[in-house]
């Protein structure tokens, strides 16, 4: 085998032109990674929401919270089910929600978009994945509170601590940020449900029940026994297929990440094998001397396949590294499923990066193969006379 | 022209190398033509809306609140409008599936009268205004599902807490592909009642034609102050304005898809100009050589990035050509999220985005150029 130092000193003899292929690489790597660390975030929002255990209660036809709604004595029967767990002081884990959504603008001239409002009692505060209050206070019912998260108080006019949300010409008080580990819950402005379904002027309405079965047995018991009542009229979904079904959102942004990535490795293939071939066409001496001196031909298709893929691989973790920057930054875009806001911060975990040191990988492989076969087809006699 | 004919066989000498240079070019401006083709269309589709005086009626606080059906014939009251339709965004399933086409209730008798650019025959105009659960459909959408008249067309409500029944009584033809449904509101409203008394008589949204597009602010105004006090106030905008609400919705793609665009250009002038030295390189003797017999610098500069120029231009058109090809498909496969066809949108940004592969290819032969021109003939001669 050729040794891999012959690669590195020709990689560093033809500086300027490695420098432009791994800068053209890497952008491509960098445009692509950050498509999916956007995909990744927005995924990891829904994903992070659900419970194994927890179940929503919706009216049966309803594709979403939104458009739910679930009778005052039905929403009442389902918080005497057997089944549903307790909390340590003998609360049954079941929170009635009334949730809506309200047209708002975005702050900085962002447009506007809709926002969701839940109103829910205390309890509903154990139903979501360590929720906490990070600033300020939590709300006290009757005195038309309200609790959000940092996102979206950065994000929405109206939101910050000790702001005025108007829902329906009454003013709700912005005490308080919570967070709930990263889930969909931080995408929504909480406040008490019976303040919230007053001021919509429907003060006993309920749009869904959230609870908590006790262990998969009571799970299944549960789904079958609310879908199968016939006075009901309603389905109860898990939480986890509840926000897998939402995913469909960030589906159709994932498949234009997918062809915006695909575009443009295809475009970078082109850009590495052009090098290549170049490498190759000014090196044809050396090729003919390397085969002279005994070294194989698969050598040869070695040692040029690892120089290609040595300067896709460079421009590949220079474009993950410049997408560092980005970690954490917080954005949002529409959730179709439920016609509004959905904040998320940009992730670029582990897989997200390994996707695109993949992509590095098939410009390398697929960019070398060419000129590298090209190499190693070039017979001594003829490699050796070149100039 | 002499030069051109040189600079033309300077392009096909490495055919590979200018091939690849070629498709890499294209490869990335296809991509750029798609997204550029997007914003450019959420673009027109809001100027078109302007063209239409047509403004549209909501409760303030958005698409959860409620339009009391009586409002309808209000604001037919209000000067300065010619008529206005409830229309109601029924969302259900067809087949129990979602479907990409939206379905709206809204007023038989006067619904042409607000979209007047879309025509229907006065016999199955007829038919729908007589009949309850009838339904017209977008000629185009019938013949994409294979739907005639007479058909029933059954949907499940997933916003609305009932199914309907529809029936198929005539297509019209709309201008602009609207890929929509439209059935009686009042049909949907009494199946709402029988289940929902509270949710039933609302109009959704309400959209109205005024006289003229002077009259459009003095309307909204109107609208707006005389339900201000009420229990459900107004938020009345321009078509315009309604759209460019569901653009907004999606956040700063704009942002994001300029931000794309830019490392797309900034990447290609890198591997263009990397493709171009390496050609200059290859030729530096023949330079000299040029040089020796006369060439001016002016002139050698003018080759190598006419060279550079005419590379990225023929794989740039390549690439525009393909990506306008894909957004005459996307508008075939999706009218809804692509309302308009490609000639539509066929306007001055394509020939921006020839500049911007012009722009790729005089950068990228700035280099190799200015060492071209700057060499000296002993220096060029004597490499071998």
């Amino acid at each position: 085998m050729i040794p891999l130092k012959y690669n590195f000193r020709n990689l560093r003899v033809r500086w300027v032109t490695t420098l432009m292929t791994v800068l053209g690489t890497g952008l491509v790597v960098w445009a692509s990674v950050l498509t999916f660390g956007l995909v990744d975030g927005l995924d990891h929002a829904l994903v992070s929401t659900g419970d194994p255990l927890d179940l929503i209660v919706l009216r049966k036809g309803a594709n979403d919270e939104t458009s739910s709604s679930l009778e005052t004595q039905a929403a009442s029967e389902i918080a005497n089910l057997a089944g549903i767990a307790h909390s340590p002081q003998g609360e049954p884990l079941c929170s009635r929600e009334f949730v809506t959504i309200l047209t708002k603008p975005r702050r900085n001239q962002g447009g506007t978009t809709n926002v969701i409002v839940r109103g829910l009692e205390p309890v509903g505060r154990t139903l979501r994945p360590s929720f906490r209050i990070a600033e300020g206070r939590d709300l006290k019912p009757g005195v038309n509170e309200a609790i959000t998260s940092r996102q979206m108080a950065s994000r929405f006019e109206n939101l910050g601590l000790g702001e005025s949300l108007e829902i329906n010409n009454i003013d709700f008080r912005i005490v308080g940020y919570f967070e709930a580990g990263g889930s969909a819950a931080e995408s929504e402005v909480w406040t008490d449900l019976r303040d919230l379904a007053t001021s919509q002027r429907l003060p006993s309405a309920i749009s869904v029940v959230n609870l908590r079965a006790e262990n998969d047995d009571a799970l299944q018991q549960l789904t079958t026994r609310i879908r199968d009542d016939e006075q009901f009229k309603l389905k109860a979904v898990s939480e986890t297929a509840y926000f897998d079904e939402q995913k469909s959102a960030s589906i159709a942004i994932k498949f234009v990440g997918m062809v915006i990535a695909g575009f443009l490795t295809v475009g970078a293939m082109f850009a590495a094998a052009n090098t290549m071939f170049a490498a190759v066409a000014s090196r044809g001496r050396e090729i003919g001397t390397l085969r002279a001196l005994g070294f194989r031909r698969r050598s040869v298709l070695l040692s040029f396949m690892l120089e290609s893929l040595l300067i896709c691989l460079l421009g590949g973790m220079l474009g993950c590294l410049a997408t560092l920057p980005f970690h954490g930054l917080s954005t949002g875009t529409a959730n179709w499923a439920t016609f509004s806001e959905i904040t998320f911060a940009f992730r670029f975990g582990p897989m997200v990066l390994i996707q695109g040191m993949c992509l590095a990988l098939a410009m390398g492989l697929i960019g070398g193969l060419f000129p590298a076969v090209r190499a190693v087809r070039l017979k001594i006699i003829d490699a050796l006379r070149q100039r | 022209m002499q030069l051109l004919k040189y600079i033309w066989r300077n392009v096909v000498r490495n055919k590979l190398r200018s091939t690849l240079t070629m498709l890499s070019i294209a490869f990335s401006l296809s991509l750029m033509t798609v997204l550029y083709g997007y914003l450019e269309m959420q673009e027109a589709w809001g100027k078109e809306a302007i063209k239409k005086q047509r403004i549209v009626v909501m409760n303030k606080q958005g698409f959860s609140g409620r339009l009391p059906i009586a409002y309808v014939e209000r604001i037919r009251g209000v000067e300065g409008v010619i008529d206005a339709v409830p229309y109601s965004w029924f969302g259900g399933n067809y087949q129990e599936q979602q479907m990409p086409f939206a379905q709206f209730g809204t007023d038989p008798k006067h619904v042409f009268n607000v979209w007047d650019e879309i025509k229907i025959d006065p016999t199955e105009q007829a038919a729908f205004e007589s009949d309850r659960q009838a339904c017209v459909v977008d000629r185009v959408l019938a013949e994409k599902r294979g739907w005639s008249i007479g058909d029933r067309i059954p949907l499940q409500g997933t916003f609305y807490p009932v199914n309907l029944d529809l029936k198929l009584v005539g297509m019209f033809d709309s201008p602009t592909y609207s890929d929509s449904i439209w059935f009686d509101w009042t049909y949907m409203d009494e199946e709402v009642r029988k289940i929902a008394p509270e949710a039933s008589g609302s109009a959704g949204t309400i959209f109205a034609r005024c006289v003229s597009s002077e009259a459009i602010p003095g309307v909204v105004g109107a609208i707006d102050s005389r339900f201000v006090n009420s229990e459900n106030p107004t938020r009345t905008q321009t078509e315009a304005a309604f759209a460019q609400m569901f653009a907004d919705m999606l956040g700063n793609i704009q942002a994001y898809i300029r931000n794309i665009a830019l490392a797309v250009i900034f990447s290609l002038s890198l591997v263009a100009g990397n493709a171009m030295a390496m050609s200059m390189r290859e030729r530096t003797t023949e330079v000299a050589v040029l040089k020796a017999i006369g060439f001016s610098r002016p002139r050698i500069l003018a080759m190598v990035l006419g060279e550079s120029t005419m590379i990225a231009l023929l794989g740039g058109i390549a690439g525009i050509a393909a990506g306008s090809f894909c957004l005459h498909l996307l508008h075939s496969v999706s009218a809804q999220f692509f309302p308009l066809t490609f000639l539509d949108l066929a306007g001055p940004w394509l020939i921006a985005l020839c500049l911007v592969a012009t722009g790729i290819g005089l950068v990228s032969g700035v280099v190799p150029a200015a060492q071209a021109a700057r060499l000296s003939v002993v220096d060029g001669l004597r490499v071998i």
